[in-house]
């Protein structure tokens, strides 16, 4: 049993461990805090793969500002009260719903050939993320680029139609 | 060339002390602090009158629009990083797209600013 | 421990690792005991007042008094608090405070983790000290201290991005996220990066010093309008490790200020080299640190919504315009 293997499986526990919790809290801002511990687990295992550029993009942008929003987001509603119990049927479809996700990803997992050959990225991770981005993927990188343009104003103009309602 | 996996045994230290020492010091700690709570101590704290209302109140939604600008340029700045570090083998063309991309940036920002949600009110 | 890390991992190695971090933990304790010293003196001096001067010769022994008082006292917690959330809150904002610290290079032989992408692993995992403050302020239950969290996290997360967007300027320059060969690079060029990068610098400080909250970014803190922000139900030693969090903040943001734009470990003239790195490296982190309370004791408060305007009118614009003077610069001349 390699160091590396109980890496792994420490940072799996830690991440399926978050989500459960994140489910089973019923205080919204417990849910965003395991939440954001499932986001650094997944870092953890990212650095596991070697792709400490992934990892460190994950920490930023998932348990820094995405978790953070989510914070805020929550201070936006009224955050006292507690989550109510689904109803039956709501726990029905949604077992339905996860079984079937669990069923797709298994079997994609199953039927995808994997090159057993071992890789080792550690040395200029950046750079090479870098070369392919601006070389190789030029038009979905300026695509994102509109994306997010888009998703900035959307969010301002929601933002400030609440903002005048609340007014 | 030090080795991947030392320096991450070394981030992984780090991150362990890091929460022992608070443990430890709180747990030490409680050998010789005193414990005597009694209701009046246990009262939130509003500058010595009785709390009233509620505090987990609704809050304003500029808070939100911080938080969504802040995503928003967050993932913008990630892109940047791998650009800055591969510059040197990418050449006039890797200027061009960003300076694209650091236009819509600014756009975005631009419109941001005239639609007034920079402010503070 | 250059020759440590190149090693394959055996228990050994594992315990000098070890042994290394637990003794900059206790340097870094040490440090945080003094700078408060030092600051209260500091600022005590700027104001004509004396400072500390009680306990122990000249007041040294001040700090270690205070924290032995707050390891006395009572840990209470308010009966409306959200009582898991605000006994782990502050171990959310210490813990990344001092992780930061593993990828710091004092010299080129004496540093911690060196990963290749150690200027953004600081930036990352400093970021989730947001989460602490804000949590703890939300956990306390208390008006002032959810107001307090709120705009500390407003206030963090807003000058991150002109923070992240500064020393691009740098990174185009070297090449590389690795904070060795940051350095390295700035004795290749022959000068410190504040020269090429001065716009980078100082919006680089300026976002700094915000981050750290910090006045004149003191805002959550406020002690006149909020009495002390998100840490107003705090007492004991969970108070104390949000202090400890603040000032190990302090020690990391000099030490990062020290190696990204005042060369380091380098000495500032070739003919000075005999004396060794750690001193250069000590001298200008500790100038960076004394800036630090010299700004505390000189600058007033800032308004919020002067706060707010500076971090998104003034520097993210700054900030996009020295990358793109640094990339322009770099395609042309070299």
């Amino acid at each position: 049993m390699s160091g590396e293997f109980i890496a792994f499986f420490i940072l799996s526990l830690f991440t399926i461990g978050g989500a459960v919790f994140m489910i089973s809290f019923t205080r919204v801002v417990h849910m965003v805090v395991s939440l954001a511990f499932t986001f650094l687990s997944i870092a953890g295992l990212y650095v596991l793969l070697e792709a400490e550029f992934v990892a460190v993009t994950q920490v930023i942008v998932y348990a820094g500002a995405v978790a953070i929003m989510m914070l805020f987001g929550i201070m936006l509603t009224p955050h006292r009260e507690q989550e109510e119990d689904a109803g039956r049927a709501q726990k029905v479809v949604a077992f339905i719903a996860v079984a079937a996700f669990f069923l797709i990803a298994f079997f994609i997992i199953q039927g995808t050939t994997w090159d057993p050959s071992v890789h080792h990225f550690t040395e200029d991770n950046t750079t090479m993320i870098g070369k392919t981005i601006f070389t190789q993927y030029v038009i979905p990188f300026e695509l994102v680029s509109v994306l997010l343009l888009v998703a900035l104003v959307g969010a301002i103009i929601l933002a400030k139609r609440e903002e005048n309602d609340s007014e | 060339m030090p080795l991947y996996t030392n320096n991450y045994v070394l981030v992984t230290i780090f991150l362990f002390l890091g929460i022992l020492l608070p443990v430890a010091a709180l747990t030490f700690g409680r050998f010789l602090r005193p414990n005597n709570l009694y209701p009046e101590k246990q009262t939130t704290y509003e500058s010595g009158v009785e709390p009233t209302g509620e505090s987990w109140i609704q809050f304003n939604v500029k808070y939100y629009i911080y938080a969504l600008l802040f995503v928003i340029f967050d993932v913008e700045t990630i892109f940047l990083y791998p650009w800055a570090v591969a510059y040197d083998k990418l050449g006039l063309f890797a200027l061009i797209e960003m300076l694209i991309f650091i236009v819509l940036l600014i756009i975005g920002l631009i419109y941001a600013w005239k639609k007034k949600v920079l402010e503070w009110k | 421990m250059e020759q440590y890390l190149t090693q394959p991992l055996s228990l050994q190695t594992f315990i000098i690792f070890f042994a290394s971090a637990v003794a900059l933990l206790l340097l870094v304790l040490g440090f945080v005991t003094y700078a408060i010293y030092f600051e209260r003196k500091v600022i005590g001096w700027m104001q004509a007042r004396i400072g500390p001067n009680r306990v122990g010769p000249l007041g040294l022994l001040q700090t270690v008094a205070d924290v032995l008082k707050l390891l006395l006292k009572e840990d209470t917690i308010p009966k409306k608090a959200d009582k898991p959330l605000f006994l782990i809150a502050p171990i959310i904002a210490f813990v990344p405070s001092f992780a930061v610290l593993a990828v710091i290079p004092f010299t080129d032989k004496l540093h911690f983790a060196d990963l290749g992408v150690g200027l953004l692993y600081y930036l990352a995992i400093s970021s989730i000290s947001t989460i602490g403050v804000l949590v703890g302020g939300w956990a306390s239950n208390n008006k002032y201290a959810l107001i307090g969290g709120m705009r500390s996290a407003a206030q963090m997360i807003s000058y991150e991005i002109p923070l992240v967007m500064s020393v691009i300027g740098v990174i185009l320059i070297t090449g590389s996220l690795n904070l060795i060969d940051i350095v390295e690079r700035q004795r290749e060029i022959g000068m410190w990066f504040i020269i090429p990068q001065f716009l980078g610098f100082i919006i680089f400080l300026i976002a700094s010093i915000s981050e750290l909250n910090r006045t004149p970014f003191d805002l959550p803190e406020a002690e006149s309008e909020l009495v002390a922000g998100y840490h107003v139900e705090y007492s004991g030693f969970r108070f104390a490790f949000y202090m400890l969090a603040e000032y190990v903040y302090v020690f990391a943001m000099s030490a990062l200020t020290t190696v990204l734009f005042l060369g380091g470990w380098l000495p500032p003239f070739e003919f000075l080299s005999f004396i060794p790195g750690i001193v250069w490296f000590i001298l200008k982190f500790s100038a960076v640190v004394f800036f630090l309370f010299w700004v505390r004791a000189t600058m007033p408060r800032i308004r919020v919504d002067q706060l707010m305007s500076l971090g998104w009118k003034v520097l993210l614009p700054l900030a996009l315009v020295n990358i793109f003077i640094t990339a322009v610069v770099k395609e042309f001349i070299a």
